[in-house]
């Protein structure tokens, strides 16, 4: 028998219904829509800190290094400190994006856009600050192995050249990855835009539609790049912390520095992410997203890495006693009583004594409580970073060769700047892309929807 | 030819619609899915992802670029450093590193766009943008006369719509 004519089995199948509009889509995407004040008011302050830091770099610039405090025997001061830093609070979104998903830790999903964007905006912050402290900012090239007139290479046995690769791959890296993960969502943004954001959106997207070819491309590409990520967050802030350890600077040269710097990277990295995320959550109305789970657990990465901080604090100053090395010693001597005092105690106190309150579960879930906490955290991470290279520097071997450092007003101005141009990127981000990465939360929806549970 | 559009909820459905759809020889088929699922791409196509040996490939050419570049700048300009060779290997592995995770990353993604075929474009013409909300859609292409199975297969695994598109 002949089958029926396609028209008549057209004829039978039902009328397209309407299509169901996706929550979830509505709630994140309405984030980049619509006016919100204190989303304004923030990038007024941000741009303000920004123009800021510039004219105070361009004073620099005119006059000289001589205007940023550089005192001997201290040439390494807080250019170098806030680029350590930044480079540290990169570290959370790696590890958000790349090591949380190789361990196939769902809850990761709701925060690993934000997290992604933080590194690479962070890790943009930092690149400057090598920039800005060599001050004849136009001269940058040289950290580079170009082809010159006078046929010489970069130093490869030297950790700032190393440097200088980790953080450029790093910074590409980062990028690549914040890409192919935000690519879906563009698509979801270019599905409800209109006018001009539709055409903007559509280039962005690509072409993106969600078939099967594509999503495997995607699920491989961002395996393959949180399997080779993984490597090489450790690596950026070991080497890093080469910079320092590969000298023999009273209270850098240290085996422990590697492992030391990565944990610190990745307390005060996790300490950003909450500092972050609280606001937006809540100007945003994101909590159904953005839970008390999620706080709940970036809480307990947070006390695992300050016992992390807590032990390489305290096999610091070990080593120094037990070495029996007077140099070593005195070092570690006017860390705690010498004229830094003060920058120690407060990393000693904001990063060891405050997230020990952690213990607690129910301050893990105050969400206020865990804002205060987490911006004390950056500070004393700030302050680490001051530590390890001020009083070091500071006091070296011979004691007529000592000095006292403070930092001048255009540091403080470049360093506040650096908070607002960070804060400024991450404010326009908000308001052009969803700050959750909506495919991945979908997915954990559908499952849930179609076996139960699973948050 | 006709072309078939079938939408679903769950991806289960789409991932055994897909399955039967293949088994019986209606190659000719896109899934689309507003989130990643393992089944669904496993169903459409088992083969393993050629992005990996892009991966492989971007990693090699890193750390032969790597290690050769560190080697040659060395020896063409040879100043001795800190008592260590003029080519000192250890140090290398650093720079080596980075630039086998540099270009295996940038491979990685190279091969990202080509085989998901992103590029400014239009999109398919059955394309709809409930797939990007909460709908997958299943899309076969076949004969006039496989129209009655395929839309029974479809309906078979909890389709809530089958549309014919291109009669003739």
């Amino acid at each position: 028998m002949a089958p029926p004519p396609a028209s008549a089995v057209a004829d039978a199948m039902t009328a397209p219904a309407r299509p169901r509009p996706s929550q979830t889509n509505i709630d994140i995407m309405a984030v980049t829509k619509g006016f919100h004040w204190p989303w304004m008011i923030a990038l007024m302050f941000a741009v303000s800190g920004v123009i800021m830091a510039f004219c105070a770099l361009a004073y620099q610039t005119y006059e000289g290094l001589g205007v940023a405090g550089y005192q001997a025997p201290v040439f390494w001061a807080v250019y170098i400190i806030t680029f350590v830093f930044w480079i540290g609070i990169g570290h959370a979104g790696t590890l958000i994006s790349a090591i949380l998903f190789l361990f196939r830790a769902k809850w990761r999903n709701a925060i690993n856009r934000g997290a992604e964007a933080m590194t690479v905006f962070a890790v943009l912050t930092a690149a400057l600050f090598p920039l800005i402290h060599i001050g004849r900012l136009w001269k940058f090239y040289f950290l580079l192995p170009y082809p010159n007139q006078r046929y010489l290479w970069v130093n490869f046995k030297s950790p700032l050249i190393w440097d200088v690769f980790a953080v450029n791959t790093y910074l590409t890296i980062s990028v690549l990855f914040f890409i192919v993960g935000l690519i879906p969502d563009i698509a979801i943004a270019r599905d409800q835009a209109v006018g001009w954001k539709k055409v903007v959106y559509t280039v962005l997207a690509a072409g993106w539609q969600g078939t099967g070819k594509q999503w495997k491309a995607h699920s491989r590409t961002i395996l393959h790049l949180s399997g080779i990520a993984t490597p090489l967050v450790l690596s950026v802030h070991s080497i890093v912390s080469w910079d320092f350890a590969m000298s023999i600077v009273p209270g850098w040269h240290a085996t422990i520095f590697a492992p030391y710097f990565v944990a610190g990277a990745i307390f005060g990295g996790f300490a950003m992410v909450i500092v972050v995320m609280v606001p937006v959550r809540r100007i945003f109305r994101l909590e159904k997203y953005i839970t008390d789970y999620h706080f709940e657990n970036m809480s307990r990465f947070i006390l695992f890495t300050s016992l992390i901080c807590a032990y390489a604090y305290g096999a610091e100053y070990f080593i120094a006693w037990y070495s029996g090395i007077e140099f070593e010693q005195t070092s570690f001597w006017q860390r705690a009583f010498g004229p830094y005092w003060f920058s120690t105690w407060c990393m000693i106190i904001f990063n060891v004594v405050f997230p020990q309150l952690l213990w607690i579960k129910k301050l893990r879930t105050n969400v206020p409580f865990l804002f205060v906490l987490c911006v004390f955290i950056n500070v004393g991470m700030w302050f680490e970073r001051y530590v390890i290279i001020i009083t070091s520097l500071s006091r070296e071997y011979i004691p007529a060769a000592w000095g006292l450092y403070i930092p001048s007003t255009v540091e403080l101005m470049v360093l506040t700047g650096s908070f607002c141009w960070f804060s400024m990127f991450f404010l326009l981000f908000l308001k052009m892309f969803p700050i959750i990465a909506i495919t991945e939360v979908k997915e954990l929806e559908i499952h849930a929807k179609e076996h139960g549970g699973a948050r | 030819m006709q072309t078939l559009v079938s939408v679903y909820e769950l991806p289960s459905d789409v991932a055994s619609v897909v399955r039967k759809l293949k088994a019986r020889g209606f190659d000719d088929l896109t899934t689309y899915s507003p989130a990643p699922f393992e089944e669904i791409e496993e169903a459409e196509d088992a083969k393993p992802s050629g992005v990996r040996l892009y991966t492989l490939l971007g990693g090699l050419i890193g750390v032969v670029t790597g290690f050769g570049l560190q080697l040659w700048m060395s020896m063409d300009w040879p100043i001795k450093i800190a008592g260590k060779n003029i080519a000192a290997i250890p140090p290398m592995w650093i720079i080596g590193f980075e630039l086998t995770i540099l270009f295996g990353g940038v491979a990685t993604v190279i091969a990202f766009f080509g085989f998901a075929g992103l590029r400014p474009r239009k999109l398919d013409e059955h394309y709809s943008p409930r797939f990007s909300a909460e709908d997958f859609g299943v899309v076969v292409t076949c004969e006039a006369r496989d129209v009655p199975e395929v839309e029974g297969l479809m309906r078979g695994h909890n389709a809530k719509e089958v549309v014919l598109h291109g009669s003739d």
